[in-house]
């Protein structure tokens, strides 16, 4: 190993923009999350009121629900975006005419800004005027109402977040995937194995930290999925069905502006995506290192 | 049509103004004193923040120009979506950054923002300095929508901009065919016109949309401006039909903060609970997009002959009216009071009630600001009666009596069979949104009740009951009673 | 011939299911471009896939507004120096983490990953303050701060660029066998050489997946950008949001820009498609 200042040298541009536009930020939310300050309240001071912020927000039912939400919402999203995305790698793993113009075209959605995003499944699905509805209705007779059908409403945003960010998880597994040596796969083949032990007992094991990071990066971001929820549902209806805690924390500091219990609400939730997060990371270094 | 007039007015503006000094004396503005005011502070750049609306449109497109040409101070205006305006003007008052010059202030943050002292005083101002007070402007010019945006001692803290009333539009065309008259009145044994009760409101919207499915149209009874995640419903429950039901100020008792009955307050009285069950019961009879519609929408269902009748803000009646390019109902809009429960009407005209929304807002001027002066004569420049009239009629936006009477109002005043004149003589009926300090915090803590509501997960009396339990709550936490 | 079939049939399988994911993520797209071909009466009747009719007004509308103008160049310039920044210095960071002992080098790396994580909105007062007071010089007109500059938002997307940056590229450099720096530093090569002759050129795919996914990600931002900028560096994400408004939204103008906004994104990509493959390994894979 190299002489460590220089190391450190390399390292501080980096560290300083960080620290400056994503750490000093976080010390005021920090700081401000101990007090209670609306600057509509009849006082508006910011009075300290130690972690009673917090301990009110352990009871919060609006908190609690939008948290519940998200993670429901960030469950099925990034269990299906795997399992399709998992598959549709593995086609791609072969040559056959006309491939990279599939996966070029699969690439679009991730290309393409959340908010439009947004907007164009609001076009697609808003009754009177989206085909999704109109022609749910046509052909099944089916009422497709994504304004007062909670269940409805919660499966678009999965399937808008599944078709927008497919694309990614496939291109990482194609990545892994192409990465993968192929010794011990010719070996199982002269041994006999099928083509599903292959792929349980080789493929899988190998691809685990792939899978792993993919699952990280997904989980990360979806948790803090906002602005094309937002569009879509109108900031997260019908009640609170698609309030993710992004969209709840945005309506509690902005239109409501209690900056204090806002700032609370956004540590304790980024104290629990760390946690997720650190597991996955820890099992991460794990795997990597075995 | 309405892009390529406005199009012309520009043109034609710059023109006049590059022409000769003449073609704005038509106009009557004293080009030259606003030249000699504006003179010192040429090549200053004033900052304004606004919600992207036809009136702000016009105020950037149209008017900031003309300024520009007579004094030679700069105005850029940021139009932006709603939430963005309210965000952004905030921030920067509360953070003294001096960013804007003027903000947008809609009628019901006013008291949040008088209470924050985030405005100056303009009559103050001017008073203080009298070389920049504008021959020609005068705050009595002004409807008496100005007094939303004075203090107690009677100083004016925001020029009036816009303001309208949410009225009750219908289809002429249907309500005025003679097969639709005969077939209503021997169901429903009273004669079809646009309701004055609750209970013809429901038969009408129900009468309509079964005419509509029996002859295959997307025809329905109302619009219900009924988002269920968006504080838009919140506000056309609370704003436009619960004062119909006699339920003022959102059912919060305004002498001790209280909203639950059982502490004084009405929001989950029984007025208030028909008065939601009411509502609720007529998304039925609407069109299936009702409930992911927020203003525009319902104004858009509306314009796009999905519904024979419903409440509509009034500055899309302009446009619904006469505008072909947008709305496929042009020429068959008709206007009337909202349906009102009995002895509403008499409160109101008694001046202890009313019957609706009068909305609007103004341009108040940051103390933060760095440009006091000149945001002064700008502002006064937007509050002259000579800008008003062409403005009125391409945005049916009104805050001053004298524009009422001009030939461009006149005329958009008959394509809409009388929006304007219900405003000017029926308009004190309306009233603006209650004077609470802490408008959109107790918005936010109702709200999410509503859209239950609305989504079938609470019922009208559950809803109100837990949602007024939630206000008393967040007003002692606010501070606001005890 | 046994064989033959089967093959015959795992093609067709790998057809049929490419051309329905095709189709699906091609549909929603379209539609927006439909919409943005359509007049605002058109859009009230019933939902038609086929354009009869192109209502070009909506594209002429934003492309010839100087507004517009501004906020497409605004996004170029914003997104292409965040690009490069975070490009330039994710390289010289993933090389300082991959290889020198520095202490806590696994905490460095996570602590950095957990920027992204935070919900933004709390986070814009903050940062707003920053950007207006603390880094504010000169007073009236002389007054400068990195509120509503281009720079204030290249600064601010590292936040979420940087971390996944030096993810990305931190298992590239990690597949760059030590012996070659060796050698070099043997041979009297500086630190910056060596990244310059041996790095640089043998992490150019990664390289290329950064500069893209940061540009996509910098381009595509709206939050931050509608906060932190009001006339001068506004982006062209920030402009959608102005078509929805209470008089009815310009659905029609906003697919228009939105499928503007496309365009530069889908150039990029054709071009980089073989990149994108290649370098999204994340370090997940020992080569």
């Amino acid at each position: 190993m190299r002489r460590t200042r220089t190391g450190w040298l390399l390292l501080a541009p980096s560290m300083i923009i960080l620290f400056v536009v994503g750490i000093v930020p976080f010390i005021y939310v920090l700081y401000v999350g101990f007090f209670d300050w609306n600057l509509f309240s009849a006082s508006r001071e910011m009075t300290f009121n130690g972690v009673n912020n917090y301990r009110q927000l352990v009871f919060d039912p609006l908190f609690l629900d939008a948290i519940w939400v998200t993670i429901r919402f960030t469950f099925f999203a990034v269990v299906s975006q795997l399992i399709i995305g998992f598959f549709l790698a593995q086609l791609l793993l072969r040559d056959f005419p006309g491939k990279s113009f599939f996966r070029t075209i699969h690439t679009v959605p991730l290309m393409i800004a959340p908010i439009a995003i947004g907007a164009i499944w609001r076009l697609l699905t808003i009754p009177g005027f989206g085909p999704i509805p109109y022609l749910l209705d046509r052909w099944f007779d089916f009422e497709f109402n994504i304004g007062n059908n909670a269940t409805q409403a919660f499966l678009a945003i999965v399937i808008m977040d599944i078709w927008h960010w497919t694309p990614f998880v496939t291109l990482t597994m194609l990545a892994g995937l192409s990465a993968l040596p192929a010794e011990p796969r010719e070996a199982a083949q002269v041994d006999g194995a099928n083509s599903w032990q292959i792929f349980r007992f080789i493929t899988l094991p190998q691809m685990q930290p792939v899978v792993l990071t993919v699952l990280f990066i997904r989980i990360m971001d979806g948790l803090r999925t906002v602005d094309e929820i937002n569009m879509l549902t109108n900031g997260g209806g019908p009640g609170t069905s698609t309030r993710t805690i992004g969209i709840h924390i945005f309506r509690v500091v902005f239109p409501q502006t209690d900056y204090g219990y806002g700032s609370a609400m956004s540590l304790l939730t980024l104290y629990l995506t760390i946690v997720a997060c650190w597991f996955l990371f820890v099992s991460l270094t794990a795997v990597r290192k075995r | 049509m309405k892009k390529l007039s406005l199009l012309l007015i520009v043109i034609a503006v710059l023109l006049s103004g590059l022409s000769i000094v003449s073609a704005q004396d038509d106009m009557g503005i004293d080009s030259a004193w606003w030249q000699a005011a504006g003179a010192p502070y040429a090549g200053t750049v004033l900052h304004g923040v606004t919600e992207s609306t036809p009136p702000s449109n016009y105020v950037k497109d149209v008017l900031a120009p003309m300024f520009q040409e007579m004094t030679g101070i700069q105005v850029d205006l940021e139009t932006t979506s709603w939430d963005q305006m309210y965000d952004k003007a905030i921030r920067d008052m509360e953070a003294g950054s001096g960013i804007y010059d003027f903000v947008y202030i809609e009628q019901d943050i006013i008291y949040g923002y008088l209470a924050n002292n985030y405005l100056v005083d303009m009559t103050q101002a001017l008073s203080e300095n009298p070389d920049l007070a504008a021959p020609g402007f005068s705050f009595d010019d002004f409807t008496s929508f100005l007094n939303y945006f004075k203090n107690a001692d009677g100083d004016v803290f925001g020029m009036p901009m816009e303001a309208f009333v949410k009225v009750y539009l219908y289809r002429t065309d249907l309500f005025e065919n003679a097969d639709n008259q005969a077939a209503f009145e021997a169901e429903y044994g009273y004669p079809l016109a646009p309701a004055t009760t609750h209970q013809q409101y429901t038969d009408i919207a129900k009468f309509f949309t079964e005419y509509g499915e029996a002859n295959d149209m997307d025809l329905w009874g109302t619009t219900v401006q009924a988002a269920s995640g968006h504080p838009s419903s919140f506000y056309e429950f609370f704003e436009s039909v619960a004062p119909t039901f006699g339920v003022y100020n959102w059912g919060i008792n305004m002498e001790n903060w209280k909203a639950t009955v059982e502490n004084g307050g009405e929001m989950n009285s029984d007025a208030a609970k028909e008065a939601l069950a009411w509502w609720l019961g007529n998304l039925q009879y609407a069109p299936p997009e009702s409930t992911s519609s927020t203003w525009d929408e319902v104004a858009a269902s509306f314009a796009a002959g999905r519904a024979a009748q419903g409440l509509v803000y009034g500055e899309n009646a302009a446009w619904i009216a006469t505008d072909p390019e947008r709305s496929t109902v042009v020429g068959n809009v008709g206007v009337a009071l909202p349906p009102l429960s009995d002895g509403v009407l008499a409160a109101a005209e008694a001046g202890d009630g009313y019957i609706g929304y009068y909305d609007g807002g103004a341009f108040g001027l940051p103390v933060s600001s760095q440009n006091v002066e000149a945001t002064l004569l700008w502002l006064q420049f937007v509050g002259l009666p000579q800008v008003q009239e062409e403005w009125a009629a391409t945005s049916s936006r009104i805050v001053m009596d004298s524009t009422y009477s001009t030939p461009m109002v006149v005329e958009v005043d008959a394509a809409t069979n009388g929006y304007f004149s219900l405003m000017k003589d029926e308009g004190y009926l309306f009233a603006g949104a209650p004077p609470f300090p802490f408008h959109p915090q107790v918005r936010e803590v109702v709200a999410p009740f509503i859209y239950q509501a609305i989504g079938g997960e609470l019922t009208a009396a559950e809803a109100l009951d837990q949602a007024a339990a939630a206000a008393d709550a967040e007003l002692v936490s606010l501070g606001y009673g005890s | 011939m046994k064989i033959n079939t089967r093959k015959v049939l795992s093609y067709a399988f790998t057809y049929v299911v490419w051309i329905i994911v095709t189709i699906v993520t091609i549909l929603p797209v379209y539609w927006m471009f439909v919409i943005s071909a359509r007049s605002r009466v058109e859009l009230f009747n019933a939902p038609n896939l086929i354009i009869s009719s192109f209502y070009t007004q909506n594209y002429t509308n934003v492309i010839y507004d100087r507004t517009f103008q501004s906020y497409m160049m605004n996004s170029v310039i914003v997104s292409t120096g965040n690009a490069v920044l975070v490009t330039a210095l994710a390289l010289l960071a993933t090389y300082a983490l991959s290889r020198y002992d520095l202490v806590g080098k696994d905490n460095i790396f996570f602590t950095t990953l957990t920027q992204r994580m935070a919900p933004p909105a709390a986070f814009l007062l903050p940062l707003f303050l920053l950007y207006t007071q603390v880094f504010a010089f000169g007073e009236g007109r002389a007054r400068w701060d990195l509120y509503d500059t281009q720079i204030g938002l290249i600064l601010l997307y590292c936040v979420f660029n940087l971390p996944f940056a030096i993810w990305l590229l931190k298992g590239i450099i990690d597949g760059i066998p030590v012996e070659l720096d060796e050698a070099a530093y043997v041979d009297g090569a500086t630190t910056s050489m060596v990244i310059r002759r041996i790095i640089l050129p043998l992490a150019a795919p990664g390289l290329a997946v950064t500069l893209i996914l940061s540009w996509v990600f910098a381009w595509n931002e709206y939050l931050l950008a509608a906060t932190l900028t009001n006339f001068n560096a506004r982006t062209i994400t920030t402009g959608l949001a102005e078509f929805v408004t209470v008089t009815g939204t310009n659905w029609g103008e906003m697919a228009a820009v939105a499928m503007l906004t496309l365009v530069p994104s889908l150039i990029v990509v054709a071009f980089a498609q073989r990149y994108l493959v290649a370098g999204l390994t994340f370090g997940a894979v020992k080569n």
